[in-house]
């Protein structure tokens, strides 16, 4: 195909646009509506997921260390919990920061703590958070066998049972994604088709004078391309927009909601360059392949 | 330029052939009408030609290539040497009359400068150089048809298939449509011009293949219809041409 062809078929896959209003117009409404519904099913289900994570997080393991070990002791625990792999944090609590802790936490009887000043049987620990909660009971059983280690206290039920509810929301999540995609990529595939069908006399045209299928084919191409990424800018503005929106009013709910929203809903900065990407990638997608796929069996000419 | 040997098409097994048993030729630069009534199988007899059917038996030769081994990436370039008028005009009535006619052009890899220069010597060529910015619906259906002419003779093509071209326009109109093709024809371009309209065909002295039910049932050659002086009233309404009793010490051409 020759440049100035290329040219030609390009500025016109573009201009049919315009020429065709009403028809761009449902193509860029239901491919816009489409994948605005995914991205905010996508953004509750990372929500919920981060939620459910950040509620599982709260579940420290606590390894304490034996009473009788030396301060090197101590210090060679803490470096192996680092290193191990899926320990996302760990926090040292001597035995003097764990009193101060009770104290903190019966405030008004904090004296009563006074006696254990000189005396005190809490043992030094290490407050260890998992990246993956699902590693708790195997990661709990290879902190029990360091050296120095006294024992090891972790939910295992209560972080099961934290796994068990994200596994069971992700995959609904997930679920909820594809058949959206389904319904998303059958009705702008029957939009598109629409469209196409409405001029498949230009494309017996285009094959009568003598076009190959790359030629009738690129027009369209490039129509369902530059669709694609009009519908995928109205959604990248409308799932970012609507997100800001949403993380915004959360933090101003206040009581439960705040708690629970305040601290897990990922933050805008942390999603909008993913919105943004996806939704030029998938708009482009969809629309250059609908149309690809719509005309083809008009190509029999 | 088109040459029918043996040609036999069906579209469904054990129903009666659209076409059968088809012998034909067209010389380069010929100028030929293809007549017969609706179901007589000139529909057929084109899409073998356009590639766009393949026989079921015999062969179909346009410029001497066997259409039916063409592979599919091939058959534009068949195509690229043809120019197809149609009844319906066929125009994209999102484009004006010069995109119309230099869109059939880009799409033929022809290039800008070539198109640029092209075009308006097409439309002076239709009459209708001061049509180039309108759109088809803004034309008559005379002025319709000549754009489809302009279209299809644009990228200089070896062979011209006109169908049923004059089947939309009114009777004066047909006429120009026809000398019009003549002149296409007086250029050395192969000229196929396929109707039902018999009067027409009977104003031209030009060759004459008659199909019926998927035969050719007459082939009149063009100096033999100089010398027959058909009256317009000797043709039937079966699309069949009658012939006068040849005249004594006249051989009859049929």
């Amino acid at each position: 195909m020759k440049l100035s062809t290329f040219g030609f078929l390009t500025r016109r896959g573009v201009r049919n646009l315009g020429k065709h209003w009403a028809m761009t117009i449902a193509c860029i409404a239901s491919l816009s509506v489409c994948m605005t519904l995914n991205t905010f099913a996508t953004l509750a289900e990372v929500n919920v997921d981060s939620m459910v994570n950040y509620l599982g997080q709260q579940n420290e393991m606590v390894v304490f260390v034996d009473p009788a070990a030396d301060d090197a002791t101590t210090a060679s625990v803490g470096e192996r919990i680092t290193a191990t792999p899926g320990v996302s944090s760990v926090q040292y609590m001597s035995k003097e920061d764990t009193l101060n802790a009770y104290r903190g936490f019966l405030s008004d009887y904090a004296s009563l703590l006074d006696e254990f000043e000189n005396d005190n049987p809490f043992k030094a620990n290490y407050r260890v958070s998992l990246s993956d909660l699902s590693q708790m009971s195997a990661i709990s059983q290879q902190f029990q066998t360091i050296p120095g280690v006294y024992s090891v206290s972790a939910p295992v039920e209560m972080t099961n049972t934290f796994v068990e509810i994200q596994k069971v929301v992700t995959k609904g999540g997930q679920a909820i994604i594809a058949v959206l995609m389904i319904v998303s990529i059958i009705t702008v595939g029957s939009t598109i088709r629409l469209s196409v069908f409405a001029r498949r006399r230009e494309i017996e045209i285009m094959k009568y004078v003598g076009a190959t299928n790359a030629m009738v084919t690129l027009p369209f191409f490039m129509e369902g391309l530059t669709m694609g990424l009009i519908s995928g800018a109205i959604t990248s503005a409308a799932g970012i927009g609507g997100y800001y929106y949403i993380v915004e009013a959360s933090s101003t709910f206040g009581g439960l909601w705040q708690m629970l929203m305040g601290a897990a809903l990922v933050p805008v900065e942390n999603v909008w360059l993913t919105i943004l990407t996806y939704s030029l990638a998938g708009g482009a997608l969809v629309g250059a392949l609908g149309s690809t796929f719509s005309i083809r069996k008009h190509l029999n000419v | 330029m088109i040459d029918f040997e043996h040609v036999t098409k069906q579209y469904k097994h054990g129903e009666k052939p659209a076409l059968e048993d088809i012998n034909f030729h067209v010389d380069d630069g010929e100028f030929v009408f293809l007549l017969g009534h609706s179901g007589a199988g000139k529909s057929t007899l084109l899409k073998l030609i356009l590639r766009e059917e393949r026989a079921t038996s015999g062969q179909v030769l346009v410029d001497g290539k066997d259409v039916a081994k063409l592979r599919r990436h091939k058959i534009p370039y068949l195509r690229r040497q043809m120019g197809i008028i149609f009844q319906d005009f066929r125009l994209i009535p999102t484009m004006t009359v010069y995109e119309n006619i230099a869109f059939a052009m880009h799409v033929t890899n022809i290039g800008r400068k070539q198109i640029k220069e092209r075009v308006p010597y097409m439309l002076e060529l239709v009459h209708l150089e001061d049509k180039a910015n309108v759109y088809p619906e803004f034309l008559s259906g005379g002025e319709q048809q000549r754009v489809a002419v302009a279209r299809a003779l644009a990228h200089a093509p070896k062979l011209v298939i006109a169908d049923e071209p004059t089947g939309n326009i009114d009777p004066e109109l047909s006429l120009e449509m026809m000398e019009l093709l003549e002149r296409v024809s007086d250029m050395g371009i192969t000229v196929l011009v396929v109707t039902h309209e018999h009067e027409l065909v009977h104003r031209f002295h030009r060759r004459v293949v008659t199909l019926k039910g998927g035969q050719i049932i007459s082939d009149i050659p063009a100096d033999g219809r100089a010398d027959l002086d058909l009256p317009l009233n000797g043709l039937d309404t079966t699309g069949e041409i009658t012939l006068k009793p040849a005249a004594e010490g006249e051989e009859a051409l049929v």
